[in-house]
């Protein structure tokens, strides 16, 4: 899932000093399920930006709602009416719902109530852990499931640094090596032949050389009615 | 009485005090009562400061004896996150206090209470409001 996490309080109050009536707008997705933006959140950054402007003798009303998503049109469609009621919207959505927002609707003052983080996977309660850096050429059949690119504090494609001792990595101790889980994993897999064979070198251009990535279904865009 | 208000957020379970037991205290005192201490959330802390509380009391069981295992250790961390809110927008994070009380001890929670108050007279000796 998509990892955020709240930006700080003061930082929000400054997107909306200008304004005495906004929406804190979260979102039932990744964020709600990374407790970074689902309805508790909503809650919580309403009472702080709230009780912050009381404070400063300037009361701000909100309106508090949480969508099922904020990456597809169709469940941005309460924005219509939103946008009449209020002057502006903190979406606790990652950036893609607040880009998706601002792009269907030129004219909302839309800005973000958290900093998207990272793709990661929820090991424990109250924690999570970046799995995959989105680069579009997956490596990970040639490395046991671990992706070094984004588990390897320098990226490698070809190994351990040398700097890594006990399984644990130089830049970060607490972080274990994940070269060293691949060499393990493979082993355990029976699999350790593929680190002895020449990869192709690693296609970037799929990690975005060239702006904005599109993925297209031609079987899916028939009786397409979204606005783009 | 001062023009101060205090507002405790309890477990249930961790006390049937009423507003006579904490009469002594100078101060408005609001006790609002959830099913456990687990289950007060950071926004009701805030919701509390935003009603004119100049000071909020968190209520648990004492660690180990929760109705619900870990409510009050779960209120704790709560307690921990309004802290670092509070001290976001300005305002002095010991106004959130956390006590976990033996089950049923009027007296522990009178003396939380107490403690709050004290608190708050050190944050604000002048009886200068949040709001």
């Amino acid at each position: 899932m998509i990892i955020a996490e709240r930006k700080p309080i003061g930082r929000i109050l400054q997107m909306i000093a200008p304004f005495k009536k906004v929406a804190v707008i979260g979102c039932r997705g990744c964020v709600a399920i990374c407790s970074a933006g689902g309805d508790r959140e909503v809650e919580t950054v309403a009472a702080a930006l709230r009780l912050a402007r009381k404070r400063e003798g300037r009361p701000l009303e909100t309106v508090e709602d949480t969508f099922v998503r904020q990456c597809d049109p169709e469940y941005l469609t309460p924005l219509e009416e939103l946008r009449k009621e209020v002057e502006a919207v903190v979406s606790l959505a990652c950036g893609v719902g607040v880009n998706l927002a601002a792009d269907l609707y030129p004219d909302l003052k839309i800005y973000p109530g958290v900093d998207t983080s990272f793709y990661g996977a929820n090991p424990s309660l109250g924690e999570w852990e970046e799995k995959c850096r989105g680069c579009g050429d997956c490596i990970i059949d040639f490395t046991g499931g671990l992706c070094p690119i984004a588990r390897c504090a320098k990226n490698l494609l070809n190994g351990p640094c040398g700097g890594s001792q006990g399984g644990r990595c130089e830049i970060r101790p607490e972080v274990a090596c994940v070269w060293h889980q691949i060499y393990e994993r493979l082993k355990a897999r029976g699999e350790v032949e593929k680190l002895t064979q020449i990869w192709p070198a690693k296609n970037w251009i799929p990690a975005g050389h060239g702006g904005p990535r599109e993925r297209v279904r031609p079987d899916l865009q028939f009786n397409n009615n979204s606005k783009k | 009485m001062s023009g101060w208000k205090i507002a405790i957020l309890c477990c249930h379970y961790t006390n049937e005090a009423t507003a006579e037991d904490v009469a002594d205290i100078p101060a408005q005192i609001e006790i609002r009562r959830f099913p456990c201490s687990g289950r007060i959330e950071v926004a009701d802390i805030l919701r509390a400061f935003e009603n004119d509380a100049e000071a909020v009391l968190v209520a648990g069981c004492e660690r180990g004896s929760c109705h619900n295992r870990s409510g009050s250790l779960r209120a704790e961390k709560r307690v921990e996150a309004a802290r670092k809110i509070l001290e976001e927008i300005g305002m002095e994070p010991e106004r959130v206090q956390m006590a976990f009380i033996p089950r049923l001890d009027t007296g522990a929670f009178v003396a939380a209470a107490k403690d709050t108050f004290e608190k708050l007279l050190e944050i604000s000796p002048k009886g200068e409001t949040t709001s």
